[in-house]
Order: structure tokens, then C-alpha cells, then sequence
């Protein structure tokens, strides 16, 4: 370590309109603050993958063990909506990839167009994911707070209502909706903080913090983003199209 | 180590660090959009396959076409493919350890009650669904 304390690098703006950016003083280089930040953000990547695998792998194991659940659960889904939701994620998951890119070639105006257009995405996701939402909702499939029923095949209380009992003649039917409203919730939760994270970018890109010489969070952000989109990548098959 | 080796670090990790700060891979804008209009067709494919029926294999087809969706997303949209080798590490070994959850419960789940007769093993439960009394209707 031959920096002294106190003496922090500083890293010019490539152009105007664009400003310096200061390497923390804990690090000697910017590469060095780069490398260690996002090795960092992997290693909460790789444990969001566990995350969403732990709930997959219970998704695998009761489909493998009530099929016929599944199969009738999905089909209560409105798959049209689903794709328009994947179609949505896959279009702002390249925005935010050619937002980073402007970033990266410190081109500020498109940065902040290309991230506008990632939160429009966001917001027509969540809108389409809510409209589904209340749909399920009003069908009594929401479990514990859509009330208590008793699930027609098992004769046993289940902590969701069946109203016009469309899962009538399958075991279990509350399994398919608990699994589909955590998986798709936590994945909604997801969606809002990325966006959030996406408004914060383009604060600072406004005042043109980020350019080619300094683009680390804009980096971070839309890793964190592409995660989202991957998630749904899986969702939408296994819960809309279940076969 | 030195303080102004950084210009040094980034061109030997990655061989096209132009200005010094910060090891950079611009991908083109084209491929990208490639990317784009793949995921977008693989998409289409992945309903025309649902609408099919395959029977067992079904749910084998869409999880392949996703797995090939997700590859394209990390490898390009998230620069996996360039970057450094203990970030792919990392971040690929979260799959690795994915897949033990899933290979163990799942082949678990699938050979529950196939043990040797001659040890005269049992489940503790009767995992397979029994069709139960019908319940007088009393909501």
C-alpha cells in the first residue's frame, strides 16, 4: 500500500457535462474498486439464485407428487397476460443492458432514456402482475387472507376458498396458489426495488456521475435487474403453461 | 502493490481497457438487439410447445428452451462471458450448488418406497394421496 491515508484517486470526468469521480480512499485503484465491488454483487447474485432455487425446488417436488393440481392450478392462470409480462421483462432487460452501455460510451442522454424505458417496463409489469392479483383474488384463491374453506377433494380445511370451485376433484388445490403468490411476490418485491434502484441511476446520471471512467453502479443495477428478468424466465413456463 | 498500476491490471485482464479506469467490455448495440429478437422467438417457441402435448415431456421441453433463454441473458445482457474468471465462478457455482438441492430431493421423491423388500423397509408415511371419507358439508 503505498497511498497515504487521506489521499483518495480521483478519476477525471471524459467530457463535459460529466463529473470526477473519487475512488474510495480504501481502495488503490479504480479497477481495484471495481473488481471488489463486483465480485461482491455476485456473491448476493449467487445467493438470490438460492433464494428463488430453495422455492423451485419445492415447486418441482409438489408437482411431481399432485400433477394433476398443477396442471388445473395453471390452467386458472391467464397466460396471454404471461407472456405480455415476459415479452415486457425481456424488452426492459435489453434497455437496461443498452443502458449500461451508454453508460460505458458516457453517452449521459441516452442513459437516462434507456433507463426511463426499463422503469416504463417495470411499471406495466407490476400493473398486468396486480390486474392478475385481483383476479385470483376474487376467485378466493388467495391463501390466509382470502379466508378459510374446506378443499372439496380432501374434505380437510384449507387456508383458501374455492368459490366456484374450479379445483373441485384435485388434492390440494390452496399447494398450486401458495406456491404461485410466494414465487410471484417475492419476484413482484424484485421488480419494485429494482425499479427503485433504476430511479436512483438516474438521479445520479442526471447530474453526470456516470461516463465511461465510472459506471460501476449502473453495472451493479442492471445485473441486479437481469436477475429479475432471469427469474421470470422460469416462472412463466412452470406456472402459466404447466403442462 | 503499486498505487498507479491500475492502467496495467485492467489491460492484462482484458486487453482493450482504453482509458485506464476500469476494465471495460462495450458490447455492440447489434448484438444485443440479436439477443433480443432470440429470447423473444424462444418465447413464441416455449408457448407453441405448451399448446403440444408431450406428455411427461413437457415440462423437460420448456425447462431446456428457459435454460437456453437464461444462457443468452447471462452470458451477454449480464457480460458473464466477459468477465473474470472468479466472477464466473462465483456466480455459476450458485447453479452447481442448485442443483444438488434439486437433484437429491427430487430423486428422493421419485424412488420414496422402491427400497430392497428384503430389509423390509417402509416409509414412516404413506406419501401417496389417499382419497379420504367424504366430509358432511358444514361451511
Amino acid at each position: 500500500m503505498s497511498h497515504d491515508h487521506g489521499h483518495s484517486v480521483v478519476v477525471p470526468a471524459p467530457g463535459p457535462g460529466l463529473l470526477p469521480h473519487t475512488v474510495a480512499h480504501h481502495f488503490d485503484t479504480p479497477t481495484q474498486e471495481f473488481q471488489a465491488a463486483k465480485l461482491g454483487f455476485w456473491l448476493f447474485l449467487a445467493t438470490e439464485i438460492l433464494l428463488f432455487g430453495g422455492m423451485f425446488a419445492a415447486y418441482f417436488y409438489y408437482h411431481q407428487a399432485y400433477p394433476e393440481t398443477f396442471h388445473l392450478g395453471g390452467k386458472q392462470l391467464n397466460w396471454q397476460l404471461g407472456a405480455v409480462n415476459t415479452t415486457v421483462l425481456l424488452l426492459s432487460s435489453w434497455t437496461m443492458a443498452m443502458g449500461v452501455r451508454s453508460a460505458q460510451v458516457s453517452d449521459k442522454r441516452k442513459l437516462l432514456i434507456y433507463c426511463g424505458l426499463t422503469v416504463i417496463g417495470a411499471v406495466i409489469f407490476m400493473v398486468i402482475k396486480i390486474i392478475e392479483y385481483k383476479a385470483k383474488y376474487e376467485h378466493g384463491f388467495l391463501p390466509v387472507f382470502g379466508g378459510m374453506g374446506y378443499d372439496e377433494a380432501t374434505g380437510q380445511l384449507a387456508w383458501y376458498k374455492d368459490y366456484h370451485g374450479v379445483m373441485a376433484g384435485v388434492p390440494f388445490g390452496n399447494l398450486f396458489f401458495s406456491i404461485y403468490f410466494t414465487m410471484t411476490a417475492i419476484h413482484g418485491l424484485h421488480v419494485i426495488i429494482g425499479a427503485g434502484l433504476i430511479l436512483w441511476i438516474m438521479k445520479g446520471a442526471a447530474k453526470g456521475r456516470f461516463h465511461a471512467h465510472y459506471y460501476l453502479p449502473v453495472d451493479l443495477v442492471g445485473l441486479y435487474w437481469h436477475l429479475v428478468d432471469l427469474i421470470w424466465i422460469f416462472l412463466f413456463p412452470l406456472l402459466y403453461l404447466v403442462p | 502493490m503499486s498505487a498507479h498500476n491500475h492502467a496495467h491490471d485492467a489491460s492484462s485482464a482484458h486487453g482493450h481497457d482504453a482509458h485506464g479506469y476500469g476494465p471495460h467490455h462495450v458490447t455492440s448495440s447489434k448484438v444485443f438487439f440479436n439477443v433480443l429478437v432470440t429470447l423473444l422467438f424462444l418465447t413464441i417457441i416455449t408457448v407453441a410447445a405448451s399448446r403440444v402435448d408431450f406428455g411427461a415431456a413437457n415440462l423437460l421441453i420448456a425447462m431446456l428452451i428457459a435454460s437456453v433463454k437464461a444462457s443468452l441473458v447471462i452470458a451477454i445482457f449480464m457480460h458473464v462471458k466477459w468477465d473474470t474468471a472468479i466472477n464466473k465462478i462465483v456466480f455459476l457455482s450458485s447453479f452447481l450448488f442448485l442443483s444438488l438441492l434439486m437433484i437429491f430431493t427430487l430423486s428422493d421423491q421419485a424412488t420414496r418406497g422402491r427400497s430392497n423388500p428384503i430389509h423390509k423397509m417402509k416409509a414412516p408415511v404413506d406419501w401417496q394421496f389417499v382419497q379420504p371419507k367424504p366430509q358432511p358439508a358444514n361451511h
